[in-house]
């Protein structure tokens, strides 16, 4: 009795442990979290909420016999990243890629119906692209910006509290400021119409100018757009202003631009005098805005399907890390006339162009040019490479092109309105079901009907944990394979009754009875489960080979509901029978032997 | 009661339910693929519930746009299952395009579901299906004979039980070939995992009856064969109605309440769990009592001690 007061703890802390984890939606212990919006916060799968389900295969074909050629391992992971990224930079939602077999691999998109946006983004054969960034380019006009927007110009001096000195003298006049540090400042005023347009142009010019920065934070050189000024139509001043040197003036239409200047002999000295400016605008007001490029990346059709290799390695001279790239035939000849243009460029006027390599449109390096090309062999090198960084660089170069061509075999694509309504229809099915059998096993088991009702609904709940703490996906199949496997517990606990109820009827106490009903029926009943468990380890594989995630779904939830089903009948239901036969009830036996069925069940006996 | 003495009408019974079946199978068209097995493209659409949406309608537009080899089937209201060859995405949005200006003009999409097979895989799904029914029943047949490996002769009853579980197999794809001809049910995925779960649950059942008749023979070794049967199945009666009664009650539930999405799986649950029920007492038992004596004629004596 004392094991069985043991057994009874054992079943309060499950039902306990099982509340909490059912009705708490989402929860969250350490790095432990699970949950969803779903009911009970279990995760669904694509039928039920809604989704894409898109398998692909490989199709790397011997060109000279033009027969399929398996892959390597390396290649298909090398191919889930290269995926993986491509979605995740799309905002296509969180993918699950993985591979199947030997040469497939899953993509499974949740929430998204049609999947041709990312079948495209999928299927693209490269996204890293190299490009002629062109330094030092000419002037843009921009046009949309003209003197009819501006309203005055003016040198003034920015005090180091952000005032203007002009507005400090207006506001208290003959105070003295020159104990404060000073900057020399050109203020524009603009027309309503006028600021509307230049905040536009600032914004991009900050903008460059902050991506410029975080650039040369992490190693990398790119030189960001600046604003020309043109002050007077003839023989105009220029001044140039990078995104830091452009200050828009409280909430007023004026807009600072610092004033250049230049170090000379320890001596801070103003490259355009404010003189020289108010002179100007005096006898010549005339404004004009030119934007000017920090580079210009030219497409010079050279793509990551050109690039057949990138690794790591160390310079062999220095030691240092640095990253290998080669290219395939058409790549080589491309790259030769490129890194040849650059070299000649460099040589005639200095001006270091780079080439670009993005992906994804982000920048991933722009290394500059030391000599020609035209090998297909290049090595890159940094100030700032350390062993990981060439690595990562490898690893990135060689995911922007697909490593192997690959082609989809299949789709399946459930439209969220559907999936929601096969989630509630499951949901009543499986209540309308569960309550029809627990009403017949009371009805007709008595007491230890009720006791197997109030076991299932405790094993229905293990189940349900269990799938969120695993978590199980839970697919329309594993639906059909929970309530199937609940149809297996009531199995194992009918198989009990029905060998208590013979040792009832001849004439055992209750306690006898409960024990060697319970062991004569655990043969057939582990028996009975193992084979199913044969069962679904087979239809797993069979799933593994076909990729089929609705039968994999099925054979996990089938084989969980079995092994738990053989734990609630045998441990939940005993312990509770044990428990009900010490209580008053046990004395009248007629409450634990089947209704009418008995007979039955009796006279075909005979 | 004598189950032993009645196991000729068993067999009997078995053969006329599976020979129509079998007929339906063998005669042209035989099951009705569906997509999973030979690739292609299968659409659903669901039209707005008050617009009267005949499948003619549907079907002459498939044939306005050439897609000759398609069928059109009516799943519930207004909710149409499309089966054509392989669509690509153009195809597909043409199709709802087309199906939305000539039928209803104000929906904005129709396509509740889309599922694209292509060749290649539909062809392995056949050959993975044929394996992992043979590694099942291996794989169940040695469990049994090591399960059994106490009582006299335990490789009798991983054959039995072998023997009763494609006896339910059949049973099941000969009614989905009568289905396929007269209702247009096809067969898919779903259907692969109905069958081998009633592989698994005719095996279960079957394992139950054999369970009681290796405790008996044990307890009652001096007790002729044929009455150790008729006795372990009488034993089991009960539990056997039961059972299936509780699981027959749970898929009707799924089959009535449940989404139309796995209504040919629940067909073949239904269909097997009574299949699989009756194959263990007039099947596996049965074919027990002829191997136990000896001779293949005496699946016709009908009486025995």
């Amino acid at each position: 009795m004392r094991r069985n007061a043991r057994s009874l703890i054992i079943i309060a802390l499950i039902i306990l442990i099982t509340s909490l984890v059912l009705l708490n939606q989402k929860f969250e212990i350490n790095n432990f979290e699970r949950g969803s919006d779903a009911p009970l916060g279990l995760s669904l799968g694509l039928d039920l909420q809604g989704g894409s389900h898109l398998v692909y295969q490989s199709n790397l074909k011997d060109p000279i016999t033009n027969t399929l050629v398996p892959v390597t391992k390396d290649q298909m992971e090398s191919l889930v990243r290269t995926v993986e990224r491509r979605i995740n930079s799309s905002g296509l939602g969180e993918p699950i890629i993985q591979i199947l077999g030997d040469d497939r691999l899953l993509i499974q998109l949740p929430g998204i119906k049609d999947p041709s946006r990312a079948k495209d983004l999928i299927g693209e054969t490269a996204r890293l692209e190299f490009k002629h960034r062109i330094l030092n380019v000419q002037p843009e006009l921009i046009k949309e910006l003209t003197v009819k927007d501006v309203i005055a110009i003016t040198p003034d001096i920015l005090l180091q509290d952000g005032k203007l000195l002009s507005t400090q003298k207006s506001q208290n006049s003959g105070t003295e400021t020159s104990e404060l540090e000073t900057y020399a400042a050109l203020v524009i005023e603009f027309s309503d119409a006028g600021v509307e347009k230049f905040s536009k142009i600032a914004e991009t010019i900050q903008s460059s100018y902050l991506t410029s920065l975080q650039a040369n934070a992490a190693g990398k050189s790119y030189p960001p757009s600046q604003l020309l000024i043109n002050i007077g139509e003839n023989d105009p001043i220029s001044i140039t202003s990078g995104g830091n040197q452009i200050l828009q003036y409280e909430d007023t239409n004026k807009f600072i631009f610092a004033l250049p200047v230049s170090m000379n002999e320890g001596i801070v000295k103003q490259e355009i005098p404010a003189e020289d400016i108010t002179t100007k605008t005096s006898s010549d007001f005339f404004v004009s805005f030119s934007n000017l490029p920090g580079f210009i990346d030219e497409e010079i059709g050279l793509s990551g399907d050109d690039l057949s290799n990138a690794y790591p390695s160390q310079h062999q001279g220095s030691g240092a890390p640095i990253v290998n790239i080669e290219f395939d035939k058409e790549g080589t000849k491309i790259f030769g006339e490129l890194t040849s243009q650059i070299y000649a460029k460099q040589q005639e006027s200095g001006i270091k162009d780079q080439i670009a390599i993005i992906l994804d449109g982000d920048d991933l390096i722009a290394p500059v040019v030391n000599s020609p090309i035209t090998a297909g062999t290049a090595i890159i090198q940094g100030p700032d490479f350390t062993l990981e960084r060439v690595k990562d660089l490898s690893l990135l170069l060689e995911s922007g092109r697909l490593p192997i061509p690959i082609q989809l075999i299949q789709e399946r694509d459930v439209d969220a309105i559907l999936g929601a309504q096969s989630l509630e229809k499951s949901v009543v099915a499986g209540i309308v079901g569960l309550t029809l059998v627990l009403l017949f096993m009371t009805l007709y088991y008595r007491i230890p009907g009720l006791i197997a009702s109030i076991a299932l609904i405790i094993y229905a709940s293990i189940i349900l944990s269990i799938f969120k703490l695993l978590p199980v996906t839970l697919t329309l199949s594993g639906v059909a394979a929970a309530i199937l496997s609940i149809g297996m517990a009531v199995d194992a606990n009918i198989l009990i009754f029905e060998r208590m109820k013979d040792e009832l009827r001849s004439g055992r106490t209750l306690n006898t009875s409960i024990n060697i009903g319970f062991n004569r029926a655990w043969p057939a009943i582990r028996d009975g489960n193992v084979s199913t468990l044969i069962t679904c380890a087979i239809l797993y594989w069979f799933s593994e080979q076909l990729g089929a995630t609705i039968v994999q779904g099925f054979a996990v939830t089938l084989a969980i509901g079995v092994v738990i089903s053989m734990f609630s009948a045998i441990m939940i239901s005993r312990s509770l029978m044990r428990a009900i036969a010490l209580t008053p009830l046990s004395k009248h036996i007629s409450f634990f032997i089947p209704s009418g069925g008995g007979k039955l069940s009796k006279q075909l006996a005979q | 009661m004598n189950f032993a003495e009645k196991r000729l009408w068993f067999f009997i019974i078995s053969i006329l339910i599976i020979t129509p079946g079998i007929f339906y199978l063998i005669t042209s068209p035989g099951l009705k693929l569906g997509i999973d097995f030979t690739g292609g493209s299968s659409t659903t659409v669901q039209f707005p519930l008050d617009l009267n949406i005949e499948q003619s309608d549907i079907r002459s537009i498939l044939i306005d746009l050439n897609y000759g080899e398609s069928t059109v089937q009516n799943l519930s209201d207004n909710h149409f299952f499309i089966k054509t060859k392989e669509l690509n995405d153009e195809e597909k949005s043409n199709l709802e395009d087309t199906l939305i200006s000539s039928l209803s003009p104000e929906s904005s999409s129709l396509i509740t579901s889309f599922d694209l097979v292509s060749p290649v895989v539909a062809t392995e799904t056949v050959i993975a299906a044929a394996w992992a029914v043979l590694a099942a029943s291996i794989g169940i047949f040695i469990y049994i004979w090591w399960a059994f490996r106490n009582v006299p002769k335990p490789l009798r009853y991983g054959t039995a039980a072998i023997i009763a579980l494609i006896h339910d197999a059949v049973i099941v794809i000969g009614v989905f070939a009568i289905l396929g001809k007269l209702a247009d049910i096809e067969i898919n995925t779903m259907f692969l995992i109905g069958l081998l779960t009633i592989i698994g649950y005719s095996v279960n059942d079957t394992i139950v009856i054999f369970d009681r008749i290796r405790e008996n023979v044990l307890t009652y070794s001096n007790r002729q064969f044929t009455e150790i049967i008729n006795l372990s199945i009488s034993e089991t009666l009960g539990r056997s109605f039961n059972t299936s009664f509780t699981l027959l009650i749970t898929l009707l539930a799924l089959l009535l309440f449940g989404g139309v999405t796995i209504r040919e799986f629940l067909y073949v649950l239904i269909i097997g769990v009574a299949a699989g029920t009756y194959s263990s007492i007039g099947i596996a038992s049965q074919i027990l009592v002829v191997w136990d004596q000896k001779h293949i004629g005496s699946i016709f004596t009908k009486k025995h001690s």
